[in-house]
């Protein structure tokens, strides 16, 4: 009877969704593998069974391992200063300022904008604005395009890429902020607790739910950027700002060398996998009830 | 309330002028590619009166696709379908290739869902990419014999039709220069490096600080510069391809090879000239436009491509613009001192996998009105601004770019060269020569890097 029951429900609620997330998610993901190990040049009609040979072409792949470095700089600076910013101004924004609904829609638009808008908006702002700054203040920083210095176009990208993020990462530590208890705020006060002891000993345990959320949204989210490092900088100057996603589209459409491109797509997909994991478990544990 | 009521429409406010920056701050920011879909082109009146083309009344009713890579032209084809369809009743419906995708990308997952183009309009690489496993055998189609010269074969096949020609080298400006100057300016007497190099010095003097525009982006330096090296071999695509073949078998040395060191010692001197100097990577595309109209530069390094951005910034159909050769030594007997290179670029391929009979002859009847009737010639000049490789068409394009690289291609003053490079070679050797561009890198580490790209292509 319960069998019977339990196999409709499953039918009925969670079949349709399965059957979405094979065909969307898990076939294209083993195909995706199986192609790892052909010579697809991604139109031929015949693909050729070629084991291990584009792992070894990826292992060769110098400019590859080059732009998943440059995606690990990245990330660790995005994920760092996003966080610490969007808690900051999450935190001012719940203190009850005047106008704080009117920040919150503020810093949270950017978010709204896509990412290829942003980059574009962001190209014209650094080749432009800032150089037109440059000649008129005669600033130094100013004076050429940041987007021409291999290390400016990088700090531009990772500028850019905290001013769209925190938007969304406010809104999270700002409803966190919202749920913390205020009994066990007040128990704090009374019992002497101000300032950074408040902070580390009772608001940062109490957080810890949405620092998960947070770190684990930005972490993927800077490790797959593709859209803002295309319309930005698109690799320029000479292909020194290449991320990682960026490198494997370049590989599998722009070279053709799809088995290639969709091995070192699966060595990120496997790199992300397990740092985001290792994050997720890590700050899971920290977790408290308050 | 009342207080969060206003506080969300400020926030709204700020919101829709964010979004409405958003969607307009693309078009003077972003060193956009020569295609903008957005022209409106002038509209050049078509006679339609005489029409003596034969059409197969059996294939009335024919509905056949054609993917559209050269953006430019978008509107102006489905202008063309338009009076097809009219005249011989077959339906052509034109799809472009949206901005960001490339045309080979979007052709290929076409022919990956099932429902690939009839026709698509393709660069000469992707047909050459495509043609044996997919494209239908042209080599048997009437218009072959006023192309000649303009064919690509692929095994001694033909798969695809010339749609058009295009040249490029340094565009002058000819007003400009005739006022810095304060006389004539004949094109033709500059013949060598030197001499070149001289008219710059003296249109500094003349107070143009910098003459000439350099683009940074890397489709520029990458193919329309680099390529001078395989395709100067000895003018000829042949050559070009045989080229190409020595590099990859380690048999032409780069460092030795006449060729290389003249490229760079040309690409030099427009460095040292380049407008952007300051700054050459942070060059901006649109500008260059802006400063080659307004006299801020007198040449700028490009194609007849060009002119729709030249149009944006103000040049008349009637002013003078027109190309100098690339030039690369000092013998003026040497042919690159003296032609602009024209190719033909873009080429239709048609489907010969999943299109039916009817479709195919129906693609066939269209390539063929465009080559033969009245109706065609005109519209492929007049409406869609091409440069023809067909010489039975008659008309002249009407823009000053087109005008002149169809006037060299006619006395005889341009070399048909184009290499076939593998498609990511304006992407990574473009990168290695922006490096070069800013100074980053000498000449041995350029070198380098092209040889290190067809060391790997074998």
């Amino acid at each position: 009877m319960k069998g019977k029951s339990g196999g409709k429900d499953f039918c009925g609620f969670a079949l349709p969704g399965m059957f979405c997330f094979f065909a969307v998610v898990i076939i294209p993901f083993l195909y995706g593998v199986y192609l790892t190990m052909t010579d697809w040049n991604g139109v031929s009609a015949v693909k050729n069974f070629v084991a291990f040979q584009n792992f070894a072409s990826v292992l060769k792949d110098t400019q590859f391992w080059t732009s998943l470095l440059l995606t690990f700089k990245y990330v660790i600076f995005v994920v760092i200063i996003v966080n610490i910013l969007a808690f900051a101004i999450a935190y001012l924004l719940t203190r009850g300022i005047k106008g704080q609904n009117f920040f919150r829609a503020g810093f949270f638009t950017p978010n709204l904008i896509g990412g290829l808008v942003l980059g574009y908006i962001w190209q014209f702002v650094f080749s432009r604005v800032f150089v037109g700054i440059g000649e008129a203040t005669g600033w130094s920083l100013f004076e050429s395009s940041w987007l021409s210095d291999p290390n400016l176009a990088f700090a531009a990208l990772v500028l850019v890429s905290v001013w769209q993020l925190s938007g969304y990462m406010i809104l999270i530590y700002v409803a966190g902020f919202m749920g913390l208890n205020q009994d066990v705020m007040e128990a704090a006060s009374i019992d002497g607790a101000t300032g950074w002891v408040k902070l580390r000993s009772i608001i940062l345990p109490l957080m810890m739910s949405s620092i998960t959320i947070c770190l684990f949204l930005t972490l993927s989210r800077a490790f797959m950027v593709y859209d803002v490092n295309l319309s930005l900088t698109a690799g320029a100057p000479y292909g020194t700002t290449e991320m990682a996603a960026m490198h494997v589209y370049e590989k599998a459409f722009t070279s053709r060398q799809f088995g290639v491109g969709q091995a070192e797509a699966l060595i990120l997909f496997v790199i992300v996998a397990i740092i985001s994991g290792i994050q997720v478990y890590l700050t899971k544990r920290q977790e408290v009830e308050a | 309330m009342k207080k969060s009521i206003f506080s969300r429409l400020i926030a709204l406010g700020v919101l829709s002028a964010l979004i409405a920056t958003a969607s307009t701050g693309c078009r003077f920011g972003f060193a956009s590619n020569p295609d903008d879909p957005n022209e409106v082109e002038e509209v050049e009146p078509i006679d339609t009166s005489v029409d003596t083309f034969a059409y197969d009344p059996s294939l009335q009713g024919t509905s056949i696709t054609l993917l559209n890579s050269k953006a430019e032209i978008q509107s102006a084809l489905v202008e063309m379908g338009a009076e097809f369809e009219k005249k011989s009743g077959v339906h052509v419906e034109v799809m472009p290739v949206t901005d960001g995708d490339s045309p080979y990308t979007k052709v290929v997952s076409l022919y990956n869902s099932g429902n690939p183009p009839t026709m698509s309009i393709l660069d000469t690489t992707d047909v050459i990419a495509l043609a044996e496993e997919k494209a239908a055998d042209l080599s048997s189609e009437p218009w072959l014999a006023e192309a000649e010269g303009y064919l690509t074969e692929v095994n001694g096949k033909v798969y695809s039709f010339p749609l058009c020609i295009e040249g490029r080298g340094m565009i002058y400006n000819k007003a400009v220069i005739e006022t810095a100057l304060g006389e004539t300016f004949d094109p033709a007497s500059i013949r060598t490096l030197d001499d070149f190099t001289a008219l710059l010095d003296r249109l500094v003097e003349a107070g143009i600080e910098r003459p000439v525009s350099l683009a940074m982006e890397d489709w520029s330096l990458g193919a329309h510069h680099l390529q001078y090296v395989y395709e100067t071999y000895d003018g000829t695509s042949a050559g070009a391809a045989e080229a190409i073949e020595l590099l990859k078998s380690g048999q032409l040395d780069l460092t030795s090879y006449d060729r290389m060191s003249q490229f760079l010692d040309m690409f030099d001197v427009l460095r040292t000239y380049n407008v952007a100097k300051s700054d050459p990577l942070g060059a901006d595309y649109d500008e260059m436009a802006i400063d080659l109209v307004d006299g801020k530069t007198a040449f700028w390094f490009n194609g007849n491509w060009a002119w729709p951005n030249l149009e944006d910034a103000d040049a008349e159909k009637d002013d003078e613009y027109g190309f100098l050769p690339y030039f690369m030594n000092n013998d003026p007997d040497d042919f690159v001192n003296w032609q602009i290179q024209a190719s033909p670029s873009k080429q239709v391929m048609l489907d010969g996998v999943v299109a039916t009979e009817q479709q195919l002859a129906a693609a066939k009847e269209f390539l063929n009105w465009i080559v033969y009737s009245e109706i065609g010639q005109q519209m492929l000049v007049k409406t869609c601004n091409i440069i023809p490789p067909f010489r039975n068409n008659p008309y002249e394009p009407s823009d000053p770019l087109s005008r002149d690289i169809y006037s060299h291609v006619h006395d005889g003053t341009a070399f048909n060269a184009s290499a076939i490079v593998p498609n990511d070679h304006w992407s990574i050797l473009g990168a290695a020569m922006q490096k070069y561009l800013a100074g980053r890198s000498d000449r041995a580490e350029l070198i380098a890097s092209i040889e290190d790209y067809w060391a790997q292509q074998k």
